[in-house]
């Protein structure tokens, strides 16, 4: 029995003390971190939900990197789309990130807050002027001194809408809206002529489209949100009338990216923001909808179209840094950005590479139309997205256009809740 | 003979018991004292996925109390119990008493009631999500009745009822099997003696049939209630990761899920949420453990 106490207590006192002990560090992680040793050793790399469709060109830039440096092996990890960010938090919690890990800005603003992102203005500072000014600096995060990932790949995309819809409410499907004031007229005429049945929208706004709206998102130092301002009020205040009008969906209050372009498939809503990408699906999901489909540029009122960035995070603890580094700037390198950038709709962030022809020229094609045209905006694309735009802020703000949408809250009053739900969480981040 | 041989092989392997209990334990120790333990001890703290928390006292529960959007799970996961666990009490009963008689084909309406235990809760919450959608099934039968479309999915309300129905509906058929037992159980002569007496089929099932399962109904009443405030899936497919139209849908476990996880997570905070679950879990089953005792008595 004395052996059962002892054992009892024993498991308690490590239960207790465990988790209290676990975790990880916080910041610096780059300290002492040095890229200019020989790149030799064994690294992991681990991208996002790519294998699936990739895989042949990915084990071609392995093997290309293990010739170029003999003595390296590359171990290629790919996890789904799907709880990406969660894979990484526990991988990063358990002290078991890759060496090389594919990200967004979001993704590494938290990781280079804990000290788990290496800092390439101190050990890869060379590589900076290969990449796109805007792309390089997309990985910096207010607040901390440095950049924490390569960028990678850029993508930005046009409006698409449905010829056929327009034409049927009587609206020029030669003529797509240009501006938001002619989307939010448009809207109202598709919601009046169908009876409400057809829906111009399918979500409610996002803060990139705050962004594209003209609304400061931040202040300049980037330790507080500040899109409850006019600008943004009024955003509010014409997506309100949408609303009343069935001229946004009604379920866009719990949609998904994944939702409304299923409903702009079905012909249930008559425009939806896109990339490249969907022209493929539109053609293969939906032929009828491919034949009328109508493309025009993104709206904006600042003149910038909004970009999404992916990037390559070096892990600051990482055995073999100049493996890691080199492998990182290998795969985001000008060439292998083009040619992986000729096997799926997505852009390189290198300078120059959208100066190719294959950015520059069209065939005819709708697929090159939008390339060329999504290529010319990149060159001054925004990312509208704050580093520090978290996935529990996103929700709260979703939540409070919801309130002002179903007019439980004034857009003001919305907006005004919103900011100050970000910043408490801004200030819980640390 | 005997006697003196077990105490050789206990004074030679003093640890054999443990030994036996080893693998049972560290997957015990591993799986549940560990993570329970642990989210105790988060919950006093302020840590986050990524940064070592603090010892912050009582303070994320007092944060608790202020928080709305803990109330609106805290109400979420409440009514979910209120509607749910009725239904799952007294409709597989209902269900196992049909599909009890042996007639030709019963075994296919068994199978077929029992289905939607075995399928996939996501495949599940997205077929509903297509046929409760503004264009969905139910909605152009509605409409080309003339009652016009409905707002299953935009709705609050209408939002959390169709999801206590998934529940309701996905649990019909796993209750209908332990009330089936339960009734193989049930004397034919209590019923055959009733009938003498001249009760019908509804004083029968009042009179024989509910006292003679009343323990079973306390057993699913226990375990659908525990199940239903712990609900998580079927609310998050159909009111989708925000939790429905401005949250309003959100349950307790949603909560600690949004709350808890992504490399900004707030572990302390959400571990806080998942001890209040844990604690009105357990008020849960002894609330009706003592109604079944009250009952006895």
């Amino acid at each position: 029995m004395p052996l059962s106490r002892r054992a009892l207590a024993a498991a308690f006192a490590v239960c207790v003390a465990l988790p209290l002990s676990a975790c990880g560090s916080s910041g610096g992680g780059s300290a002492d971190a040095d890229a200019s040793g020989k790149v030799e050793g064994d690294i992991t790399f681990q991208t996002w939900n790519l294998r699936a469709n990739f895989k042949d060109y990915f084990e071609g830039v392995i093997a290309g990197f293990e010739k170029k440096y003999p003595g390296t092996k590359v171990k290629w990890i790919d996890q789904p789309a799907e709880g990406y960010a969660d894979k990484i938090s526990a991988d990063a919690a358990g002290g078991t990130l890759p060496d090389v890990v594919n990200v967004s800005p979001d993704l590494v603003a938290p990781l280079a807050k804990a000290g788990l992102a290496l800092d390439l203005d101190k050990v890869a500072a060379k590589y900076k002027k290969e990449y796109l000014d805007g792309a390089w600096a997309s990985h910096q995060v207010p607040g901390l001194q440095g950049t924490y990932a390569f960028p990678w790949y850029l993508n930005t995309g046009p409006l698409f809408y449905n010829k056929t819809l327009f034409k049927e409410a009587g609206l020029d499907p030669e003529q797509p809206p240009k501006t938001y004031d002619e989307v939010f007229d448009a809207a109202l005429t598709m919601a009046e002529k169908t009876d409400g049945k057809v829906a111009t929208l399918a979500n409610v706004p996002t803060i990139e489209d705050f962004g594209r709206y003209g609304v400061p998102l931040m202040n300049k130092e980037g330790t507080a949100f500040a899109f409850n301002d006019t600008k943004g009020v009024e955003l509010l205040t014409k997506y309100k009338e949408l609303y009343d009008a069935k001229a946004l969906d009604p379920q866009a209050l719990t949609a998904t990216p994944e939702s409304s372009g299923k409903k702009f498939l079905t012909g249930a809503v008559a425009m939806n923001p896109g990339s490249a990408l969907d022209l493929g699906n539109f053609k293969k999901q939906a032929p009828n909808l491919y034949k009328n489909i109508g493309i025009t540029d993104q709206i904006t009122s600042t003149g910038h179209v909004n970009m999404y960035v992916m990037g390559v995070m070096v892990n600051a603890q990482t055995k073999r840094t100049p493996a890691a580094v080199a492998f990182a700037h290998y795969v985001t390198d000008a060439e292998h950005q083009m040619s992986f950038a000729k096997k799926v709709a997505i852009f390189p962030s290198t300078a120059g590479s959208l100066d190719d022809p294959y950015f520059t020229k069209e065939d005819g094609t709708d697929e090159t139309r939008v390339r060329v045209a999504a290529a010319k905006s990149l060159k001054n694309a925004v990312n509208y997205t704050p580093v520090l735009f978290s996935e529990q802020m996103k929700t709260a703000l979703r939540n409070e256009v919801a309130k002002a949408l179903q007019g439980k809250e004034s857009p003001k009053e919305a907006l005004d809740n919103a900011v100050e739900a970000c910043d408490r969480l801004l200030r819980q981040q640390g | 003979m005997a006697s003196s041989t077990v105490s050789r092989v206990r004074r030679q392997l003093p640890s054999s018991p443990w030994l036996f209990a080893a693998p049972g334990l560290l997957i015990t120790g591993a799986f549940i004292l560990y993570p329970f333990v642990s989210t105790l001890v988060n919950a006093f703290t302020d840590r986050r996925t990524l940064i070592p928390g603090e010892f912050v006292g009582l303070a994320n529960f007092s944060e608790l109390l202020h928080d709305d959007m803990f109330w609106i799970g805290l109400r979420n996961s409440t009514l979910y119990v209120l509607v749910v666990v009725p239904a799952l009490v007294v409709l597989p009963l209902l269900l196992a008493l049909l599909v009890q008689k042996n007639i030709p084909g019963i075994t296919f309406f068994r199978s077929a009631f029992y289905t939607p235990v075995v399928a996939s809760i996501v495949v599940v919450g997205l077929i509903w999500v297509w046929l409760l959608d503004e264009r969905g099934l139910v909605n152009s039968v509605l409409e080309a009745i003339g009652v016009g479309r409905v707002g299953f999915l935009s709705d609050q309300w209408l939002l959390l009822l169709s999801a206590m129905a998934v529940t309701v509906w996905k649990g019909l058929g796993y209750y209908m099997i332990i009330y089936l037992a339960a009734l193989a159980n049930v004397p034919r002569e209590l019923h055959e003696a009733a009938a003498v007496d001249g009760a019908g089929a509804v004083r029968r099932f009042l009179s024989v049939t509910v006292p003679a399962v009343r323990s079973t109904m306390v057993l699913v009443g226990a375990l659908s209630s525990v199940a239903a405030f712990k609900v998580f899936s079927e609310v998050y497919l159909m009111a989708g990761p925000s939790g429905g139209p401005a949250g309003e849908d959100t349950t307790l476990v949603m909560l600690v899920q949004r709350t808890g996880t992504g490399l900004t997570g707030r572990v302390g905070y959400a571990s806080a949420i998942s001890v209040v679950v844990f604690v009105v879990t357990v008020a849960l089953m002894l609330l009706v453990l003592r109604a079944d005792r009250k009952d006895a008595s």
